[in-house]
């Protein structure tokens, strides 16, 4: 019994502490590092920040390279695919622009009565968008972050919290900025959580991120009404984003669960606005 | 002439778990999700290697790989290079302890290392605040178990043909 447990002694020593041939670090060691550098993670402190921005952007920038062949193929893949749906999109295209006419004179119309109503309300309208176009440098799906990197970073003023749109369409925000580069927070993460606001109801809710199913509408009021396709839009509240950027449309699943219909599709995300308006006015 | 065309098909057949290691982990293939699985290849190629060929990985590569994949992934840095450490030492440990090494005994052996990584990565993912998808975890570490026979036959025969 007693040599047993001697050897199951001098296996974990071997195994942990002693440095084997051709092996330069311990193991041990290595594993204490690894702690030290999860705990640095949390530290908010500028030479940390530096540092860990530093290694990022190198790594990054590699990643990228690596990823260049397996693009390559994707890009081909989804080449041949759209090729092969052309038929069907065009007829789609074809019934949308026919909706698409219907409806313009009905905007037309309701733009000439905003113009006479704001003018009646003397109101001064100013656009304080101020976007700034990125490309999508990464986009590697991991099992925990719902998130991509973009090629620009706090070299071009770019602000941890700064909203993330697909044209118009917000996707996420920036969570991570380092020297060239900058990571994204989809919205579908489970980490996002975005206040919203619905038309025409006008209520207020909070856009909470499922990971891979769609986004949910929560802290919605009591008895609220809400039919499909209502629209959802930023609410602007507490001043994180500006208000009225649109995000999707409202899909009810089993009468008490309020999903949301993307108008972007996250995957097929290449280029990105990044909204520096608000953030830059304040500085 | 043949002496040294030989030499350099072994040195490059040596090189190819390592090359392997970084091109998945730069790559951001450490964890291949098909449809309704997903699978682990991270941490079937380290406990693959350092079980019958330590000297093909090193762990400070292993360690590296690991923060290469924290950066790509956005998980806390360290995390999965903690992870990664934890199945070599369990690989290393097994290799002390067994005497004849076959498919069945790496397979069993596997299943501490696959829950002490994770226990290791999950803890070290709850204390910087990131949400944990348990039904994921579970699921990854089901599939990463069943397909590790097959990543194993085909790392046998690339081990065979280093080894002739």
């Amino acid at each position: 019994m007693e040599t047993s447990r001697d050897d199951v002694g001098i296996a974990i020593r071997s195994a942990f502490l002693k440095r084997e041939n051709k092996q330069r670090f311990s193991i041990f060691v290595l594993i204490i590092v690894s702690v030290l550098l999860v705990f640095f993670e949390n530290i908010k402190a500028k030479p940390v920040d530096n540092f860990r921005s530093f290694v990022k952007d190198v790594i990054y920038q590699g990643s990228s390279m690596v990823s260049y062949p397996s693009k390559f193929f994707n890009n081909v893949k989804k080449e041949i695919k759209k090729h092969n749906n052309v038929y069907q999109s065009n007829e789609n295209l074809k019934k949308e622009n026919k909706e698409l006419k219907q409806s313009s004179s009905k905007i037309s119309f309701l733009e000439l009565e905003n113009a006479q109503l704001r003018k009646l309300l003397d109101e001064q309208v100013e656009s304080t968008s101020n976007l700034f176009s990125a490309r999508v440098l990464l986009d590697k799906q991991s099992p925990y972050l719902n998130s991509f990197v973009i090629n620009s970073g706090s070299n071009k003023k770019i602000k941890n919290g700064m909203a993330v749109l697909d044209g118009n369409n917000f996707v996420g925000r920036i969570v991570d900025v380092n020297y060239f580069t900058a990571r994204v927070l989809l919205i579908s993460d489970l980490n996002s959580k975005i206040p919203v606001v619905l038309e025409p109801g006008g209520q207020h809710a909070i856009l909470y991120g499922r990971g891979k199913s769609k986004p949910t509408l929560e802290y919605l009021p009591e008895n609220v009404k809400i039919s499909d396709g209502d629209k959802v839009y930023t609410s602007g509240k507490e001043g994180i984003f500006s208000p009225g950027i649109p995000i999707g449309a409202v899909k009810i699943k089993d009468k008490t669960i309020f999903t949301v219909s993307l108008f972007s599709e996250l995957d097929q995300i290449t280029f990105v606005n990044i909204n520096l308006g608000d953030f830059n006015q304040s500085k | 002439m043949a002496i040294l065309l030989k030499t350099f098909r072994l040195k490059i057949l040596e090189l190819i778990p390592l090359i392997l290691l970084f091109y998945i982990s730069l790559n951001g293939n450490s964890v291949i999700h098909v449809k309704f699985f997903s699978i682990n290849v991270h941490y079937i190629l380290i406990y693959f290697w350092v079980l019958r060929q330590p000297a093909a990985l090193g762990y400070g590569f292993i360690f590296l790989s690991g923060i290469i994949s924290d950066v790509i992934y956005g998980t806390p840095l360290g995390s999965t290079a903690l992870a990664l450490l934890v199945v070599s030492s369990v690989a290393i440990y097994v290799r002390a302890v067994t005497v004849r090494i076959n498919l069945i005994n790496d397979w069993i052996s596997f299943i501490p290392a696959l829950l002490f990584a994770n226990f290791i990565y999950y803890v070290a993912l709850y204390f910087s605040n990131y949400p944990i998808d348990y039904l994921y975890l579970f699921t990854n570490s089901i599939f990463t178990f069943i397909f590790y026979p097959l990543l194993w036959s085909i790392f046998s025969i690339l081990l065979k043909f280093m080894k002739e």
